[in-house]
């Protein structure tokens, strides 16, 4: 028997108790595209300050949909959180304009990078810096330079001719010059040469020893991700069926076979596979 | 010679006042991807309107200017946020549709709050000749030639250095992503309208010191509809540029071909450059839709 199954209860039963301080907290969460598509469903994720959070799943599980309607751009799709609560240092968030968010420290670094392809290193910086003074810019463009040395290199150039790492950096730099205290990553490895992610994930590490920021890492690279993070979410079809600490959902056996590609029993058919999430489905 | 120079010089006068219409078509595109087609009914109020401020305030030059550029503010800011802003996220075409329906109430708004006679704008500057060699120019026409190059000197340091600018090139490029960033894209669409009525609205103001006011005023837009084509429908300095080519093209084909051809010569001129670069001739080549 290759599978103990988890209903969505037990990741929603840790809000049931006094809950602890979280930076970031999302509450039987439930988005609606177009008054029609449901694309997530009674989900709650909390963030504590300090640590990664990873959030894995395959595609349209509805990971980059939280992570939009945390930055509120949800409208920009005609999306809408229709209930459910999103709070920031418990205070709710989730009706606030995109600017003011990251005024109070939440920032993303969007899937496929999105930098500015015909402004400069330097001009999509300053972009990231926009709701800081000047005097503010100046000290977190220095502080991304330290960071991302290339970056220097490179700031009087186009971003749009840099290759897909360089972007992924500066794309990751543009969202430090907004000073974050939340920093979300949608699929920061995806299309990157594997020593490019591990220069990437490096980066990612220090901002948390050293600069103490919080992550919220969403990745359908599991095993990356859970290498990093503290605790993680799965999520699948718009709601979360299985969460608990990394090193836990590691070595979860379902994780390991549809996650992260090791298998037990040998050779898998794809019958199985689509027999066992039918069966998972039924079940939850 | 003599005769060419006179009709280059006064091709650059109008071309100038195209320009700064289509700059005016440019601005709006560039940072909202709309096309406005009440830009030359904006432009023959903010005309309308300076004319008022020197007939009733005061007839000095500077006071009418100040107080034009305040109502052109004015005019694109309420515009901005009664008639766009509850369109932003409809389709395009619905919205163009909306900027037709402006244009129509804006037209006749003239008729209302104004009349329908032609008036000339008199701030005791603009019409007096000034001698060059054999060549008489009018001051008004040096005005607006200087203004226009100044504008596109200032436009282009504004968007390559202000933070503003670069914000704006930034919500062309990708709204979604500056929204992430914390660059709120209404404020840049509201600058934007206000800029752009502005800009088209000095140009209306040079027209009616050299020219008349008349509620006819507004095909100055269709005039410099096609200067932006031209020039690039994203290319705020193309604009500028392509008024001046089509100001200097209709004059010639008039004065040479005959007068004519002199309605026509320009149009002709962007079907040619058209063919060529559908993208106009500074514009980018990844523009898809008008």
């Amino acid at each position: 028997m290759p599978t103990t199954i988890r209903t969505p209860k037990s990741s929603a039963a840790p809000h049931a108790m006094p809950a602890p301080e979280h930076l970031l907290e999302f509450r039987n969460i439930r988005i609606v595209y177009d008054n029609a598509i449901e694309a997530i469903r009674d989900v709650s994720i909390a963030v504590p300050e300090g640590g990664i959070v990873a959030l894995l799943g395959s595609n349209g599980a509805g990971k980059s949909t939280l992570l939009k309607a945390m930055s509120g751009i949800l409208y920009t799709e005609e999306g809408v959180v229709e209930s459910g609560t999103i709070s920031f240092r418990n205070e709710e968030v989730h009706r606030l304009a995109p600017d003011e968010l990251v005024r109070r420290g939440i920032v993303q670094v969007p899937e496929g990078r999105r930098v500015f392809p015909a402004l400069t290193i330097d001009e999509n910086l300053q972009m990231g810096g926009y709701t800081k003074t000047a005097a503010e810019a100046r000290d977190r463009r220095e502080t991304v330079f330290a960071l991302f040395p290339r970056l220097f290199e490179r700031r009087d150039q186009v971003a749009g001719y840099m290759s897909g790492g360089e972007q992924q950096m500066l794309a990751i730099g543009r969202a430090l010059m907004t000073d974050p205290v939340l920093l979300a990553l949608d699929e920061p490895s995806l299309g990157l040469a594997p020593l490019i992610i591990d220069r990437i994930y490096e980066v990612i590490a220090r901002l948390r020893d050293e600069m103490k920021m919080t992550v919220l890492l969403v990745e359908q690279n599991a095993q990356r991700a859970l290498d990093i993070a503290d605790y993680g979410y799965i999520l699948e079809t718009g709601r979360v069926v299985l969460d608990g600490t990394a090193k836990k959902l590691a070595a979860n056996e379902d994780v390991q076979e549809f996650y992260l590609g090791v298998s037990h029993a040998g050779r898998k058919s794809l019958r199985d596979v689509k027999h066992y999430k039918r069966r998972k489905r039924w079940l939850s | 010679m003599q005769y060419f120079t006179q009709l280059l010089i006064s091709g650059l006068a109008i071309g100038a006042i195209y320009g700064l219409i289509a700059m005016g078509f440019a601005v709006i595109y560039k940072s909202t991807g709309l096309v406005n087609f009440a830009q030359g009914e904006m432009t023959m109020i903010t005309a309308y309107i300076a004319w008022t401020i020197s007939t009733t305030v005061s007839g000095n030059v500077f006071i009418v200017a100040i107080g034009a550029i305040i109502a052109a503010v004015v005019l694109g800011l309420v515009i901005e946020r009664v008639v766009m802003r509850p369109m932003l996220g409809e389709p395009v075409f619905a919205t163009v549709m909306v900027t037709i329906g402006l244009a129509v109430i804006l037209r006749s708004s003239i008729n209302f709050i104004w009349d329908a006679y032609p008036h000339g704008l008199d701030v005791g500057f603009g019409r007096t000749i000034v001698r060059i060699g054999t060549i008489g120019v009018r001051t008004g026409q040096i005005a607006v030639i200087v203004t226009l190059l100044v504008l596109l000197a200032a436009i282009w340091a504004f968007f390559r250095y202000s933070k503003v600018g670069v914000a704006m090139r930034a919500v062309a490029a990708d709204d979604r992503t500056a929204l992430l960033m914390g660059i709120s894209a209404t404020r840049v669409h509201a600058l934007a309208w206000a800029a752009s009525s502005v800009i088209a609205g000095i140009g209306g103001v040079f027209f009616a010191l050299s020219y008349d006011l008349s509620p006819a005023m507004f095909q100055l837009g269709l005039k410099a509809f096609p200067a932006t084509i031209l020039g690039g429908l994203d290319a705020v300095l193309g604009s500028g540029l392509g008024g001046l080519l089509i100001g200097i093209t209709e004059n010639l084909a008039g004065g040479y071909i005959g007068s004519g051809m002199k309605e026509v010569a320009g149009f002709v001129m962007i079907i040619v450059v058209l063919m060529i670069r559908p993208f106009g001739i500074f514009g980018e080549r990844d523009i898809e839709r008008v």
